[in-house]
């Protein structure tokens, strides 16, 4: 059973912005995560469906996308760079790629993400809507904040495109999510690098010395110390990977 | 709250609660093809198409489809034939158990609607999110290509196997040239290695359609949750958050209190009655250490309470409300800890007998042996011990344990109910609801899936209570959690070879000792360690062999039986060690094994020691030998097939262009039973009808094996009807006869011969029948063929009027047979096993490229369904060796009890995977069928660790082979 003891459907960002500064009540986005959640606790569902938030524009140099645009929209649709569309499919699989959003991938900040990873290299900006209006930060502020203040609504993601990308990453099997993953872009002659799995979301790293200041939590998939080894072996590899493609 | 939506194209208005997701509503509304595998959407059971797109509908709520287009299978049920998709999945036999097949044809449509011609990645990926434990995704692809192919109005050859010239005389081996090409044709295909001593038949050896396809792809009721009952009541259980406690108090008044409540159960209000819940034929193994409700707990998950309420939700929230005092005490999980002096006692209760060493948590000593294996050992030229630990998985079949039990209109107990074992269960029962066996029916419906964890009483005991205390139906459906920790998993063991070599590579002494971790109750515990040590010591002769073993109380979540029950451990440890030994000696792996396995005529020396049946005393008059194997033709179409010279290959092994991959390729010999010899027994009656059909009623369980199937065929081959004449109905402990049930690969060799028994009954009366109306003296020149008996002259009557005859015109009577078999026999069935890997040596991370299994099951009776077996026995076995395990943290509690952080094989990653099916005569087996279910269970651990050898030279010595772990033994050389 889900924990939706109360369902708006708003059709105005007010209307959304002012129910979720209701108590207990939460931003519904695709629902993979917050639908499949088993907490007993009941929440008030403010679905963000009719919120014509699903588009994709290209505007300065950035694309911005909705944060209702799905990881299936951006999988495929040409106009997505191509790293983000590989991410958007290794994310997650077909029956739940459909209803994820990049609006709630962003909120829920997963450490073991690639779709994050992906757009940290494509220095993502959120775009956030809260009672005091709206405003914009760098993904890798909302991930360290993890994620936006609460009663504020995650209305785009905008990013770069161009440059050269590759990801590496080591997984107990091909399609599982990694254990520790690499995502390189290298654009006018500038590397980045976002890591998964080795911090308590994804993180952008020296490219040089990419396990600096990392203190990766160890789990049944890899302990620490192996997660900052595949980090070393995974950006050494994703930087190699850009040598070749330039 | 009201929600508006199009339904398969209808506008609908349907009243919901906000919390209902749409597989609440969907069901509720009669679209059960729409299956509950869990209700965090990673199992795609459940996927429907919402506005064309595949989406699942247990993580969607109600609500939010307000507005949108909903799509399920019944959409395509608008005529009695089948859609195109429907037609291929049918024919490709893409479906076993079928329970996700509603989720794979609904996606198909949404894939074939974007691009009429797919390429094989774009739809692996849509299968992607459906997860399928039977098929291994091989015949879905091929059922998807096909189905595209349809649509695009394209002619399609019929789905048979591809039948291949023999490389060996059957006996001996061949040198296979590396320039020979391997057979082409798509992995969905069986290639099939007839032989000659097995005769043409109309059905049988036949690619027929399961018989069961037409209600699986159109999703009809199939299933245990599927069928609505009025006014029935939904069960919840309280687990245990400790590891091992004592129960002080439980109070539940707070919970009968709450609204919709119908009834509690606990230690307080049932009786203590004793029983082990494991599906095993009378008198069930001791120790009896179960009680329906104990005071005791002995694993985190186990049973507390239960809850009858009007709903799932409210039965949760009941759980919660109760209160229960316990009294935590020390647990303990590892098998050999177990056994130390300090270690708590799991089972102190004086009521629970039959435990060796109650003090020291052992169940069972067991010890056989044959010849003098210290003296042999002493006296070899080479001595090797090794020893492997195997860990816990679970069998994780898409529909999770479910029962509905009711009390009928003569008040007796009926339990629709996923099992593998009705009859076991309906007698295991009884006692517990203090029913007599008589006054107990049990129903087994289609399962989505068994594998052992469905060849046990786990859930039925909680329902018939629930039912007895409510006089309502009650239904009970365990959460994707609760199947993880709460339901049965495989035992993990300490597993230690010693083996004594002579100079020339002769086996001279092996002896096994195992330690089994059977959790907190015996279940299989007793079984599956004697089926190790069998499994283990059978496959190679030598004369002096001993078992060793211990099976030991812990506080992990119970074990029992898992398909290969003892022999995938065995086979791990073994076909490692052999391997070993054989780098050791600097002799071929295969060609040492090849020295020292069982041929025909071999005397099978210990076996009879060993297994369900064992002898412990004394030596027998006679031991059972090997009466077919095929094991040289099945290692001569394998190597060709993965091309095994590539293995001595250094460019190959270490390509240029990749410095940090090796490549490797791997072996293991596998040898299995055919069903437990004295003890396995299956019935089956036949019955003609008036147009010439026959209804078959078997005891036997079809758990999406495809044994209805099979066992149809056998009657329609001795009766001489087409498959479609034989209506088969299992199972219904009123009205089926009796089987042990599904387990054991013992199907299609007992219950098939029960078939074959039944039907010879029906024949004989056919033709004394056919003999009056063509007024002939000698019945038995009479021959069945194509609905007729013919007479030696060529007339004929057909069946139909042999039945109108008998049934209404003259001397009438029914036409019917009864059969039942057991077998003293055990025949084996033989397979090589071969897995080609890539091992990244700077990460430790092993991609599978490849798995190719060639099998000696005798003669197939239906070679798609047979290769299907293998499959999808070959993807859970790789799951066991690659990536699957339940984890543990120090208090007991599993850290990923669901799908993703427990990793199962997905369709967009499996290896390249081909099937071989080897055919030889097995004389005892019905048409000369041996096993083929489990077979595949045991090869591809080994294989895989023998082909990271190959690669890297590395041994390793527990499962999985995941990152680390080979990073850390690659670290360590």
């Amino acid at each position: 059973m889900s924990r939706a003891h109360n369902y708006h459907r708003p059709t105005t960002i007010d209307e959304a912005v002012s129910l979720l500064a209701i108590d207990g009540h939460v931003p519904l986005a695709g629902g993979t995560l917050l639908n499949a959640d088993d907490d007993p606790t009941p929440v008030g569902m403010v679905d963000l469906q009719a919120l014509e938030l699903t588009r994709v524009e290209a505007a300065d140099g950035r694309i911005v996308l909705g944060a209702m645009v799905t990881l299936h929209d951006l999988k495929c649709d040409e106009r997505i760079p191509t790293a983000l569309r590989d991410a958007a499919r290794t994310e997650l699989p077909s029956t739940l790629r459909t209803l994820a959003t990049i609006g709630g991938t962003v909120a829920a900040g997963n450490p073991d993400s690639v779709m994050l990873a992906a757009l940290l290299v494509h220095e993502a900006e959120v775009g956030v809507v809260g009672p005091d209006g709206p405003s914009s930060a760098p993904l890798a502020n909302v991930l360290a904040d993890r994620g936006p203040c609460h009663g504020h609504l995650i209305t785009s993601v905008s990013l770069a495109f161009g440059g050269t990308t590759a990801r590496e990453a080591v997984g107990r099997t091909p399609s599982d999510t990694p254990i520790v993953s690499a995502t390189a872009r290298r654009v006018d002659g500038t590397t980045t690098v976002a890591l998964t799995g080795v911090a308590p979301t994804p993180v952008l790293v020296g490219p040089d010395d990419p396990t600096s200041g990392l203190d990766p939590i160890g789990d049944f998939r890899g302990s620490a110390d192996y997660r900052l080894h595949l980090a070393s072996v995974v950006t050494g590899r994703a930087l190699s990977a850009l040598e070749g493609a330039s | 709250m009201k929600v508006s939506l199009r339904l398969n194209g209808v506008a609908r208005r349907f009243e919901c609660d906000v919390h209902d997701t749409l597989l609440t509503l969907l069901r509720r509304e009669g679209m059960v093809s729409v299956r509950f595998g869990s209700t965090s959407g990673e199992t795609g059971a459940a996927a429907v198409l919402i506005d064309g797109r595949l989406a699942s509908s247990d993580v969607v709520l109600a609500a939010q489809a307000d507005g949108h287009e909903v799509t399920t299978l019944e959409s395509l049920n608008t005529a009695r034939g089948l859609h195109p998709v429907q037609e291929a999945f049918a024919t490709t036999g893409a479906m076993q158990s079928g329970y996700s097949v509603g989720a794979m044809i609904l996606g198909t449509l949404a894939l074939l609607e974007q691009d009429p011609d797919p390429d094989e990645d774009d739809i692996r990926d849509m299968l992607s999110g459906i997860l399928d434990r039977e098929t291994a995704y091989v015949k879905p692809v091929a059922a998807i290509r096909r189905a595209a192919a349809l649509l695009r109005g394209e002619e399609v050859e019929p789905f048979a196997p591809l039948v291949l010239d023999p490389m060996t005389d059957g006996r001996n081996a061949v040198e296979v040239d590396p320039e020979d090409p391997a057979p082409d044709a798509p992995p969905a295909v069986p290639r099939l290695i007839p032989s000659p001593d097995v005769p043409e038949m109309a059905v049988v050896g036949h690619p027929e359609v399961k018989v069961d396809a037409l209600r699986l792809v159109k999703g009809n009721p199939a299933f245990t949750a599927d069928f609505e009952m009025r006014g029935l009541l939904h069960a919840k259980v309280l687990r245990s958050p400790h590891a091992h406690a004592r129960i002080v108090a439980i109070d539940d008044s707070a919970a009968l209190a709450l609204p919709g409540v119908h009834a509690v159960i606990h230690n307080g209000n049932t009786a203590r009655v004793k029983y082990a819940s494991g599906g095993q034929s009378y008198p069930n193994p001791k120790p009896h250490d179960q009680v329906s409700f104990d005071d005791m707990v002995r694993h985190v998950g186990d049973r507390v309470a239960a809850v009858a309420a009007d709903t799932p939700e409210i039965a949760d929230a009941a759980c919660r409300l109760i209160e229960v005092t316990y009294e935590v005490l020390p647990a303990v999980f590892d098998e050999l800890e177990a056994r130390l002096d300090d270690a708590p006692v799991i089972h102190a209760e004086e009521d629970t007998v039959g435990i060796a060493d109650r003090e020291h948590n052992i169940v069972h000593r067991i010890h056989s042996e044959r010849g003098n294996v210290e003296a042999a050992l002493a006296s070899a030229d080479h001595f090797y011990e090794q020893t492997f630990r195997v860990h816990q998985v679970q069998q994780c079949p898409i529909e999770p344990h479910i029962s509905v039990a009711w009390l009928d209109s003569d008040e007796r107990m009926v339990v629709r109910t996923a099992t593998q074992v009705p009859f076991h269960t309906r007698r295991m029962l009884a006692p517990l609801i203090d029913m007599r066996i008589k006054d107990i029916r049990i129903i087994k419906p289609r399962i989505g899936g068994g594998f052992g964890a469905k060849q046990e009483m786990l859930i039925e005991d909680i329902a018939a209570h629930l039912a007895i205390a409510t006089h309502r139906p009650v239904q009970l459906e365990l959460t994707r959690e609760e199947e993880f920790f709460a339901s049965r998993t495989r035992h993990p063991q300490t597993i230690t070879f010693r083996t004594g070599v002579n100079a020339d590579g002769t086996l001279v002494a092996q002896d096994m000792t195992v330690v089994g971790n059977t959790g907190p109750y015996g279940s299989h515990g007793f079984t599956v360690q004697i089926v190790t040590g069998l499994r283990g010591l059978t496959s190679y002769n030598c004369d002096n062999k001993a078992f060793n073993c211990e099976v030991v109380y812990s506080n992990i979540p119970v074990p029992g039986a898992y398909r290969g029950y003892g022999a995938p451990q065995a086979l791990f440890a073994l076909e490692s060690h052999m391997e070993d030994i054989a780098d050791n000696l600097r002799m071929d792996p295969i060609g040492f094994r090849r020295q020292n396995w069982v041929r025909v005529g071999d005397e099978l020396n210990i076996a009879p020691h060993l297994g369900e049946t064992a002898v412990f005393e004394g030596e027998l008059d006679e031991y059972p030998v090997v009466g077919s194997n095929g094991i040289e033709e099945c290692v001569a179409q394998g190597m060709r097939a993965v091309s095994w010279h590539r293995r001595n290959d250094p460019e190959w092994r270490e390509p240029a262009d990749r410095p940090h991959i090796r490549r490797g390729l791997g072996f293991a010999f596998c040898m299995h039973g055919t069903a437990i010899p004295f003890l396995d027994m299956g019935g089956a009656s036949i019955k003609l009808n008036d147009d010439g059909s026959f209804n078959l009623l078997v005891g036997a369980t079809d758990l999406g094996t495809g044994a209805d199937t099979v066992l149809a065929q056998i009657a329609a081959e001795v009766l001489g009807v087409p498959l479609s004449d034989i209506v088969i109905y299992s199972s219904d402990t009123d009205v089926t006869p009796f089987d042990t049930g599904a387990y054991a690969s013992s199907t299609t060799y007992i219950s098939g011969t029960a078939v074959q028994k039944a039907a010879d009954v029906v024949r004989k009366r056919l033709k004394e029948r056919a003999a009056m109306l063509l007024g002939i003296d000698v019945p038995c020149s009479i021959v069945l063929q194509n609905r007729r008996a013919w007479a030696p002259d060529g007339r004929s009557v057909t069946l139909e009027e042999i039945a109108l005859d008998s049934l209404h015109l003259n001397e009438q009577e029914q036409i019917m047979g009864t059969g039942s078999h057991m077998s003293p026999d055990c025949p084996a069935p033989f397979a090589a096993q071969f897995v080609e890997v890539e091992v990244d040596i700077e990460t430790g991370q092993v991609t599978v490229v490849s798995m190719v299994m060639a099998v000696d099951c005798g003669v197939a009776i239906n070679p798609i369904t047979a290769s299907g077996q293998v499959e999808g026995g070959m993807l859970q076995a790789l799951g066991y060796a690659h990536c699957e395990e339940i984890v543990l943290d120090d208090k007991g509690t599993m850290v990923n009890p669901s799908f993703g952080p427990y990793r199962i094989y997905t369709a967009d990653e499996m290896p390249h995977t081909e099937v071989f099916l080897i055919q030889t005569l097995e004389e005892s087996g019905p048409f000369g069928a041996k096993a083929v279910a489990e077979i595949p269970k045991d090869g591809v651990a080994p294989a895989l660790r023998n082909a990271i050898v190959n690669a890297t030279g590395v041994r390793i010595y527990d499962l999985p082979f995941t990152p680390e772990r080979v990073y850390r033994a690659l670290n360590d050389a």
